[in-house]
């Protein structure tokens, strides 16, 4: 286990900002920390390098307490949000510094950063000052140098935010390789969800001060924690409808959907005589034939292109509005009335007052799991 | 057939001297009918938002007319020209309410005070800001204060409605929900729209015809589905799309029996020239370097192909983003289940001669899509 923290709190006068946080992150992971602003990842990437202190519980590093273990012994690499990048030495230089410290060859200096650099595609600017960057180059021109140090622990804050879609797209294919190659053991803040997704091993989503839920990516979007954690996974986003599942006369669970009664024919039964939020995602949806038993009816409102997807939005007799998505290309109506039908292997019971997912029953996760 | 409401004809503008200024948009050519969504659609700098601006009334043109329902409004201040705006910048009245910004809008039409506030309720449940409708504009987030200046806009009863970045702030959960809701909302009522967009996302989903710009010059003007299936230049290919285009430069081989692309790393691809159309073969036979395009949504694993070895399988919920070492690069394929690839595994890439994408190297100008010469 490179990273450990243990029950880590912290205050800023009478201001909570981290209340009871712990995690491990095993040599050669990724551990993506997601949530919104003021959710306090920065703060807890600051403790983990060094800059801040908490007021108590522990973080130890290869086995090691790191109270009273500096930032510069710590053999940890930083790309934060503000670049500090330094003014007065060009991008090459900047990328090259934590190599001089450790006065590696100059030869071996230079091949390391161009390395990176063209990995990070900016080995055409490897001679400007920063002033003389783009917001998108500094960003990856601080990777680089976290980078090329090839530290134990890397701590990555938000690294591909003010990089254009194209890039950010194609790095976030090519980042997971070059941290494979480097076996760093890394934290990743984003606010992305496919970035959070694509690039963790481990995701924790963070809110309140606090972690709401530490899983896999597959975890996270499968069976989030709650229906805050659900709409922040998936776009379109997860759709949420009020349900009362009661138990089928024939066996199993019914609930009813737009005056359209729908027997599961998967487990839920946990979800009974309950007040729910039915979170089904729009992938899960689909369009069917007016005969199908469990057909409801709807009325397509708008469909729109999304990505290699598209989306329709529809809406119910009693005006719910529902999104349905597919692959591109797929056929489906486009326009007027239609049928739809939801996926029963793939639906999400929240509690309505409290918004935790409702446990499945065993049934439902064996025959739920895509896996 | 719809008639036409908005003609650009030969729309230049110089910032500076005509000819000697900086060439901010090169003559554009654009006929818009009534009741499309047109989405301009490029970088910043590119031109589109000088357009808009043109249209608005905001900047002059240097040359060129832009006829409004038939009427040449180039010379007319934005008030006269019976236009909608929501910009940025073109900002709320701070001292009245969200409420009464949007219905500032309908004054003009003297609608009796109940139907003044059913399409205010109306507009501001589309949009999701019925809870702000009595809070003043500087005490709401700048999405929310994006979204009251959009409904301002939407409301209003003009020959065209001009859209500037319209869903730049907005929280991401909502912004799919809120576009098909957009776009119905302004199907529903036959408005001509036309929105900037630096998202090619939101050009996809909302227009019915896309004008994209790049260096002040109309690349394309097309549907999403033209520009996704015969994007007219390399720059239109690899902007719109996400994930990207894939490209290779590649040299034609021809004989009499069969075709090779042939790409870096000696990798090769090859068909037999009796499934392909006499005009295409005729025209490959003339070109120089290649550079040859295929989506990624266009890629796929066979038993037989050509050889590359994955360093990225990213699953994202409901589709799989794979990346493989290919042909000296690396090539994107998109899989919609999980897909079960492991890193650093061999797979065999399937192109379909019909889903390839021929370009000019030179010039980027297209040459072919699939057996469409062009």
């Amino acid at each position: 286990m490179t990273l450990v923290l243990k029950n880590i709190k912290k205050s800023f006068k009478s201001e909570v900002i981290l209340d009871d946080v712990s995690f491990n992150v095993e040599t050669g992971k990724t551990l993506v920390l997601f949530g919104p602003s003021g959710a306090g990842k920065t703060v807890l990437l600051r403790m983990i390098a060094g800059v801040i202190d908490p007021d108590s519980g522990s973080i130890e590093i290869h086995g090691r307490d790191m109270t009273d273990v500096e930032p510069e012994d710590r053999d940890i690499g930083m790309a934060f949000q503000n670049f500090a990048l330094f003014p007065h030495m060009d991008a090459s230089a900047n990328i090259a510094s934590p190599l001089t410290a450790k006065r590696q060859s100059k030869g071996s200096i230079a091949s390391t950063v161009q390395k990176v650099a063209k990995l990070l595609k900016i080995d055409h600017v490897l001679h400007h000052k920063p002033k003389e960057l783009s917001n998108g180059q500094k960003q990856r021109t601080a990777l680089a140098r976290a980078l090329a140090g090839e530290p134990s622990i890397l701590l990555l804050d938000d690294p591909l935010r003010n990089v254009d879609a194209k890039l950010r797209f194609e790095m976030r294919l090519e980042l997971p390789r070059l941290l494979a190659d480097q076996n760093a053991t890394v934290i990743y803040v984003t606010q992305d969800y496919k970035e959070a997704m694509a690039l963790g091993h481990t995701i924790a989503v963070m809110n309140d001060h606090g972690i709401q839920q530490l899983g896999t990516p597959k975890e996270i979007y499968q069976t989030p924690a709650n229906v805050d954690i659900a709409r922040l996974f998936g776009d379109p986003v997860i759709n949420l409808l009020d349900v009362n599942p009661i138990a089928s006369a024939a066996g199993g669970v019914e609930m009813t959907l737009s005056d359209t009664s729908i027997r599961l024919n998967h487990g839920y039964s946990h979800a009974i005589g309950r007040d729910c939020i039915l979170g089904i995602r729009p992938e899960n949806i689909a369009f069917c034939d007016a005969d199908d038993p469990l057909a409801i009816p709807v009325n397509i409102e708008a469909e729109t292109p999304l990505n290699e997807k598209t989306v329709t939005l529809v809406t119910t007799k009693r005006g719910r509005e529902i999104m349905v998505s597919r692959p591109a290309g797929s056929i489906a109506p486009a326009s007027g009335a239609a049928h739809i039908k939801v996926d029963d292997a793939h639906l999400l019971f929240f509690d309505r007052a409290e918004g935790g997912l409702i446990s499945p029953d065993a049934e439902t996760r064996i025959n739920g799991d895509v896996a | 057939m719809s008639e036409t409401i908005l003609s650009l004809v030969g729309v230049d503008k110089f910032y500076g001297p005509i000819g000697k200024g900086v060439h901010a948009v090169k003559n554009i050519n654009m006929d818009i009918k009534k009741g499309e969504i047109i989405a301009l659609l490029g970088s910043s700098g590119c031109g589109k938002t000088s357009t808009l601006r043109m249209i608005a009334g905001f900047e002059e043109t240097s040359r060129g007319k832009i006829l409004l329902a038939g009427r040449e409004i180039q010379g007319l201040p934005p008030v006269k020209r019976k236009v909608a705006m929501a910009f940025e910048g073109y900002s709320l009245y701070p001292t009245v309410t969200v409420r009464d910004n949007i219905a500032f809008a309908l004054k003009s039409q003297k609608l009796p005070q109940s139907e003044v506030n059913a399409r205010v309720e109306d507009v501001a449940r589309m949009l999701e800001i019925t809870d702000i409708l009595d809070r003043y504009p500087t005490s709401v987030s700048g999405g929310q204060q994006q979204r009251a200046s959009l409904a301002r806009a939407l409301i209003r009863d003009a020959d065209l409605h001009l859209l500037d970045e319209p869903m730049g702030q907005l929280e991401p959960q909502l912004r799919t929900l809120l576009r098909g809701r957009m776009k119905h909302f302004i199907k529903e009522r036959g408005l001509t729209a036309i929105l900037v967009t630096h998202d090619q996302t939101e050009a996809n989903a909302l227009a019915d015809r896309i004008a994209v710009m790049e260096d002040g010059e109309l690349q394309q003007f097309a549907t999403p589905e033209t520009i996704k299936e015969a994007p007219a230049n390399l720059f239109t290919g690899t902007f719109v799309g996400e994930p990207p285009m894939n490209v290779f430069d590649a040299q034609v081989q021809l004989d009499d029996r069969k075709l090779a692309f042939a790409l870096s790393d000696g990798v090769s691809l090859t068909y037999d020239i009796s499934d392909f159309d006499d005009a295409v073969i005729n025209r490959l036979a003339q070109t120089g370097p290649i550079i040859l395009g295929v989506r990624p949504y266009a890629v796929h694993r066979g038993d037989d192909g050509a050889g590359a070895t994955v360093f990225a399988n990213q699953w994202l919920g409901d589709q799989s983003h794979i990346a493989a070492s290919f042909a000296g690069g690396s090539i994107i394929l998109v899989e919609h289940d999980r897909a079960d690839v492991a890193l650093g595994q061999n797979i065999q890439i399937k192109l379909t001669a019909n889903d390839l994408h021929v370009f000019d190297r030179d010039t980027g100008r297209a040459i072919i899509h699939g057996q469409q010469v062009v």
